[in-house]
């Protein structure tokens, strides 16, 4: 069912999929950086980055420059690195619980975040020192270490680890109900909230400075796993008797794809559907292999990601739509078509 | 003088006025702006070299008092309305021109070349806004102002709970409003307005001195549906000071700024006055006060309270529940209700 | 030496699942589990490869505790096929048996020939060189089976265990993957069903009953129709096939 494995053979099709994407996200990119609301010349365009790059010193409208490097490049570059990194624990969580539908959230993180952002932003914990950034973060990783302890440490087989995360997930969903209901300012909880739906507005630099070094850390410890997790084809069994210690895989996988959806969800909020459909749709495009599926998720993801957040910021006029909105909205028909297609193929 | 002593003075100045209660413009400081003038807002020193041109306001509140100061033509776009602007200002309203409701994008913002940025709220601008933090604007030299009400530095705003300690007052207000009027070089209109301000303020209190009696008062603002549990203004928030203003209390006597309390509390309340809150929005159908109305006295048991057996409905426009200049114009609107209910002699 | 258990125990929870078990394998041979559902035959598999801990008693391979053995080395060693191994993954024949080659590999290593040679002479060895690219949801039960054996056979192991192979697969196939077990040169050892199976394949047989093994030996020295009435509660006549020589049940 893999479709280059139909189409091309071996490393050659890989390969040129390989170049493919990347020109498809520099494509993607360059997109982002050029559509807005601001109709900025592509010239313009150009010489912004080219100036702040420090190659050349073309004089341009202060304005212009900014939102194209400050703004929009960072935006999009951020954009890419978050698809990206959904993408990879989507796939490594599928593998890992053996079931299709998991996905980044799925061990409580994103409602473990809300609590986090909630308790800073709406109780003041942390007194204005810890930011709805760091506070989320800890939410998340508080729900995590419960999934955790839940489950009986990695030993919990796939079924357990998802109903504790379902759990957590409810705990934690109730606790940020809790709060918002009992204290008070309207205003804070809605911005909460409002937060938690996921946008990349908020986004600059130092954002991006932060997810590069996460998701490239996170990409590199799954590859490193990548046949580990081929061997998780068959169940935990089936693993540990080729030689994989399962426990200490399980672990190590669990705890990367937890801080890299922690860090994600505390910078732009939860995001869905992108974890769960771009491992589908990668597994529909280079097959099941973790070497090439975990390469094509972060691709698919990045350019996925972009693409939804120019949709998000240009199809309705003076607003901004909520990306999970967006994503869902591309997600579905996508997701039905493969499900079409693998029915009919078996 | 150097600048910052222009500044101290100025705030010298306008502590002084909110200190003597009662007393109108005198020895206000409504001379002309001396440029460069520097303020300090919500701990971030702003400097401007001359009064703006080409203002933004981001938040209704922020709006209205820039065109209750008659600075239309110097506003280039405002943003985020919850509820119609204020009748008296619509013509002036029109001139200006209006990006969108709800919140806008950072690219519209910029779009009109700002000089100036002033927001209502920290969700327009601030460290968690998905629109812009006040670091993006000072890098393109835009000073951003914050609503005094709103610092997260400020004493006299909620406290980390998210609950009002102490009583909302028109302070913060008065403040946010004679520094506008300074940045744009217009404080003797700022100076009047805040006179005109706390005259009505002073009005309803002589109005209401001469009754006995300490009303207690809910403020429902909507609900969902009849079943839920309904919105209500918290007991330090403007309905309180609504409440206070008029000579009596709020009865909800959590610090919650919007508690959530079932009818079973609302009746155990008791309250002498309920106020329902008439809203522009089309959310849901109770937001309209006519629904309000039917619900309350059509229910076996809210029609049984005393505020609703004996009439005391009283209606009045939501958007005076949130800390903003519309306060004051509830506060109006609800005097005449009062005197008709026999409250106010 | 190969795989000896000597006086292993587990439970789960309360429940004791495999009682004060001794067992051992003989090199070359192929060693029958027989007993009733329930009577702890998989458990005692997994035990035996190392998959869970007894509670007493040590198994061991050639003299070394199994719990000292690395569980790679382990796994170039024993190699297991299970009872229900599936997945939704669309792997073909190739991927699954390459799969086999894992424990010779590190993370890092890329493919040499000689895992190449491994792989291939696997398939060859089921019979499925020619169908190394099908998909594994198109395969029969009988074909997973056998490559779920071709990967086990990946593994250049020298033990194999192979938990109720024949489940599920009909009457043809469930011959040729005994007789094709039973060709290979490993030690092999095979939790069975079905006792004429045992009878016809099997060097040696053991007897589960309720977690204790009732009776051990050479199917002729093991099946007799007592112990088809005690332990299988059937009634039932043993007499040497005359088409194959060994015993048959009926």
């Amino acid at each position: 069912m893999s479709l280059v494995s139909r189409t091309l053979s071996g490393w050659a099709g890989l390969g040129l999929l390989a170049v493919l994407s990347l020109a498809l996200l520099a494509v993607s990119i360059g997109a982002g950086v050029g559509i807005g609301e601001l109709a900025i010349p592509p010239s313009t365009t150009f010489h912004a980055i080219t100036n702040r790059l420090g190659w050349t010193a073309v004089p341009l409208d202060k304005i212009h420059e900014s939102v194209i490097w400050d703004y929009r490049l960072s935006r999009a570059l951020v954009a890419s690195l978050c698809g990206a990194g959904l993408a990879l624990c989507g796939a490594i969580l599928q593998s890992l619980l053996r079931n299709p539908l998991a996905e980044p959230y799925v061990l409580g993180i994103s409602a473990g975040a809300s609590t986090g952002a909630v308790s800073v932003i709406v109780l003041g914990i942390g007194a204005g020192a810890v930011t709805l950034s760091s506070g989320a973060f800890a939410g998340a990783l508080a729900a995590f270490l419960f999934v955790v302890i839940l489950a009986s440490g990695a030993r919990g087989g796939a079924d357990r680890t998802i109903l504790a995360g379902v759990a957590a997930s409810q705990l934690f969903n109730a606790l940020t109900s809790y709060i918002v209901s009992t204290s008070a300012n309207a205003q804070q909880a809605r911005d909460v909230m409002f937060w938690l739906l996921g946008s990349f507005g908020g986004v600059r630099w130092p954002e991006f400075q932060l997810a590069l070094v996460v998701v490239l850390i996170a990409l590199a410890i799954c590859l490193f796993y990548a046949r580990a997790l081929d061997a998780f084809t068959f169940g935990d069994d089936a693993a540990s008797s080729l030689g994989i210690p399962v426990v200490r895989v399980r672990i190590i996988l669990f705890a990367t794809t937890a801080m890299l959806t922690a860090t994600i969800v505390s910078m732009v909020g939860s995001i869905g559907f992108v974890g769960l459909v771009v491992p589908h749709v990668a597994r529909f495009l280079v097959g099941p292999l973790h070497l090439r599926l975990l390469p094509a998720c972060v691709g698919i993801g990045a350019i996925f990601m972009v693409l939804a957040d120019i949709v998000s910021r240009i199809i309705i006029p003076q607003q901004v739509l909520p990306i999970g909105v967006v994503t869902a909205l591309i997600g579905v028909p996508f997701f039905s078509v493969i499900l079409y297609r693998a029915r009919r193929a078996v | 003088m150097p600048h910052s002593a222009v500044a101290r003075w100025s705030r010298l100045a306008a502590t002084g006025l909110i200190l003597a209660s009662g007393l109108t413009a005198g020895a206000a400081f409504a001379g002309p702006t001396s440029y460069p003038l520097t303020l300090s807002n919500c701990g971030v020193d702003i400097t401007f070299s001359k009064a703006p041109e080409r203002a933004m306001a981001l938040g209704q509140n922020s709006a209205e008092i820039m065109l209750l100061l008659g600075l239309e033509d110097r506003v280039a776009g405002t943003a985020f309305w919850p509820s119609k602007v204020l009748p008296e200002l619509a013509a002036a309203n029109e001139e200006v021109k209006l990006l969108t409701v709800e919140i806008p994008t950072l690219e519209a913002v910029l779009a009109e070349r700002p000089d100036f940025v002033a927001a209502q709220l920290l969700n327009l601008l601030g460290p968690n806004s998905t629109i812009a933090t006040r670091e993006d604007f000072a890098n393109l030299d835009i000073p951003s102002y914050l609503s005094p009400g709103v610092c997260a530095t400020s004493d006299n705003v909620a406290d980390v709970h998210g609950s009002r300690a102490s009583l909302w007052n028109m302070d913060l207000l008065y403040q946010e409003i004679d520094e506008l009027a300074q940045i744009f070089d217009v404080s003797d209109r700022g100076q009047e307005l805040i006179a005109s301000f706390k005259a009505r303020e002073a009005a309803i209190r002589e109005r209401v001195a001469g009754s006995d009696g300490d009303p207690s008062f809910v403020f429902w603002f909507s609900s969902p549906s009849p079943a839920d549990d309904a919105y209500l203004g918290g007991k330090n928030g403007a309905s309180g000071f609504i409440a206070d203003l008029l000579g009596g209390h709020n009865a909800i006597t959590t610090e919650a700024e919007w508690p959530t309390v079932s009818w079973e509390g609302i009746v155990a309340a008791n309250p002498t006055v309920l106020v329902i809150a008439d809203l522009d929005r089309n959310r849901w159908d109770l937001d309209k006060p006519a629904a309000k109305k039917a619900f309350l006295t059509s229910d076996p048991v809210v029609s049984q309270i005393d505020a609703v057996k004996n009439g005391h409905i009283a209606v009045m426009d939501g958007q005076a529940m949130n800390p903003t200049i519309r306060t004051i114009y509830g506060a109006e609107q609800l005097v005449d209700q009062l005197v008709g209910f026999g409250l106010i002699k | 030496m190969t795989i000896k258990a000597d006086r292993i125990s587990w439970a789960a929870g309360k429940t004791v699942i495999v009682d004060d078990v001794s067992i051992a394998a003989e090199p070359g041979k192929m060693l029958g589990l027989l007993g009733p559902n329930g009577s702890g035959k998989s458990s005692l598999l997994r035990l035996l490869v190392g998959l869970r801990k007894p509670d007493s008693g040590q198994v061991t391979l050639d003299g070394e505790p199994i719990g000292q053995v690395s569980r790679r080395r382990l796994a170039r060693r024993v190699a297991l096929v299970e009872q229900h191994a599936t997945t939704d993954a669309s792997v073909t024949v190739l991927d699954v048996v390459r799969l086999g080659r894992t424990p010779h590999r590190s993370a890092l290593s890329p493919w040499t020939s000689a895992d190449d040679a491994a792989v291939e002479a696997a398939l060859d060895r089921v019979g499925l060189a020619a169908r190394r690219g099908q998909y594994w949801q198109t395969l029969s039960g009988g074909e997973r089976q056998r490559v779920h054996i071709a990967r086990a056979l990946a593994q250049m192991p020298s033990e194999i265990v192979l938990d109720e192979p024949t489940n599920h697969l009909d009457i043809q196939h469930q011959i040729d993957i005994l007789r094709l077990v039973n060709a290979l040169p490993v030690t092999s050892i095979v939790a069975l069903h079905d006792l004429n199976h045992a009878a016809m394949f099997c060097d040696r047989l053991a007897v589960m009953d309720k977690g204790r093994i009732v009776a051990e030996g050479t199917p002729e020295a093991v099946l007799s129709e007592q112990l088809l009435r005690e332990v299988f509660r059937i009634e039932a006549r043993i007499e040497p096939s005359p088409y194959h020589g060994k015993l048959h049940i009926h």
